[in-house]
């Protein structure tokens, strides 16, 4: 070995561990071309770090176990206390507040259809998983069997079809995966009872993985046909190691259209 | 905050709670196990319990889909079991029918695992997603 070999491997040991503290940083994995790696199987809606049954156990999806009556965790469905009201134009917030009074049983997915977006993402009772290529990020979510391929640096199709969960296309803002969607057609809510959506609806989301379990989520929901402005809401997700996706076929055994069918026949009524 | 603003965006099922049971309505009920549906969107058992006239009823108890009873603890062949007496924590089906949506079950040793989530999810909570104008 000549010595300028030498002080050359020598330089490199000395940058090793250095190079290995960058990559471990926060405990963010980076993939091979140095972006943080969103691979895994997460959990929305949740701060909390853990495998899935340490994260949620005791309390069971849901609740406290300690009062079994007492609904502690809103879902998604539910407005998350303390913000603004969706900014609604006022027409469209009365057909918001048409499906609150009826509880719901508007409600999309009650037909089975996909959840749509951001309302997958932010969801807790599902898992979801991200599986990340230098070119294209998949979204998996259990929650209806539903999935997404977002395109890294490219550009929406020339003839976007209406479609429940969009054209996603990403690019990297740093450390941050900034998502850009559009082409959705109006059968999805975004993040709430009622909350409907026209087929102009475009999303930016924003993916940043600030630790190792834990991606900090935002997305601002930009609508003019029904918003008087953007809508922004922000969330988490939270790695969940050794959960596997299940498969959720929702049409197998969905008996929630023939009941609600019957509940209006009879006249019950949904107050609160 | 932030911790209290995240969990307020769990969402539990795909279906509103509130349409079907109602919250005001809790039952318990002690009986046999007759039938388990493990299907999608919901799991379904049924219980065989005696009224207080000593005949016996079939009652219809709706929970989590089987990707999260699994999640939940529940194992489908050894759990719960056709003839099996249980205890079952429930809301009332508004229709006031013998169905209600199941939350805990206490097996005979003891044990307690989740069915089902808490009332009042799924239907909006207390407040809308907008300002009531």
């Amino acid at each position: 070995m000549t010595r300028g070999a030498v002080a050359t491997a020598f330089v490199a040991l000395l940058c090793a561990p250095a190079l290995l503290i960058a990559q471990a940083k926060n405990g963010v994995p980076r993939t091979s071309d140095g972006k943080p790696d969103l691979t895994g199987v997460w959990q929305g809606g949740s701060t909390t770090p853990g495998n899935w049954e340490d994260a949620n156990g005791g309390t069971g999806v849901g609740g406290t176990g300690k009062n079994p009556s007492a609904p502690v965790v809103l879902s998604s469905n539910d407005r998350p206390a303390g913000r603004e009201g969706a900014p609604y134009q006022d027409w469209a917030a009365k057909k918001v507040l048409e499906s609150y009074n009826k509880r719901g049983i508007d409600d999309p997915t009650a037909q089975c259809l996909p959840g749509g977006l951001p309302r997958s993402v932010t969801l807790g009772l599902f898992p979801q998983q991200f599986i990340q290529t230098p070119t294209q990020i998949v979204m998996l979510y259990e929650y209806m069997n539903v999935s997404r391929v977002i395109r890294i640096n490219d550009k929406h199709r020339d003839e976007l079809v209406p479609t429940y969960m969009g054209d996603s296309v990403g690019r990297w803002d740093g450390d941050t995966l900034v998502v850009d969607v559009a082409g959705f057609n109006d059968k999805t809510w975004l993040a709430g009872t009622g909350t409907f959506h026209s087929d102009e609806l475009h999303l930016t989301e924003r993916f940043t993985r600030i630790s190792k379990d834990r991606i900090n989520y935002e997305v601002v929901m930009d609508d003019p046909k029904v918003l008087t402005k953007p809508w922004k809401l922000t969330s988490s997700l939270m790695l969940r190691e050794g959960t596997q996706l299940q498969e959720y076929i929702c049409a197998e055994n969905n008996l929630d259209p023939a009941r609600y069918e019957k509940l209006i026949k009879d006249g019950v009524k949904f107050e609160r | 905050m932030a911790i209290a603003r995240a969990l307020l965006l769990i969402a539990l099922m795909h279906h509103s709670f509130g349409a079907e049971y109602d919250a005001n309505k809790p039952i318990t009920l002690t009986g046999t196990v007759t039938n388990i549906e493990w299907t999608n969107p919901h799991s379904h058992f049924y219980l065989d319990v005696k009224d207080e006239k000593g005949n016996i009823v079939n009652w219809k108890l709706e929970g989590y889909p089987p990707g999260v009873l699994y999640r939940t603890g529940w194992k489908r062949t050894e759990t719960m079991k056709v003839g099996d007496v249980v205890t079952v924590f429930a809301w009332r089906a508004r229709d006031g029918g013998n169905w209600a949506h199941s939350r805990e079950v206490t097996f005979k040793d003891g044990k307690k695992l989740f069915f089902g989530p808490p009332a009042g999810t799924g239907d909006g909570g207390s407040q809308p997603a907008v300002e009531a104008k």
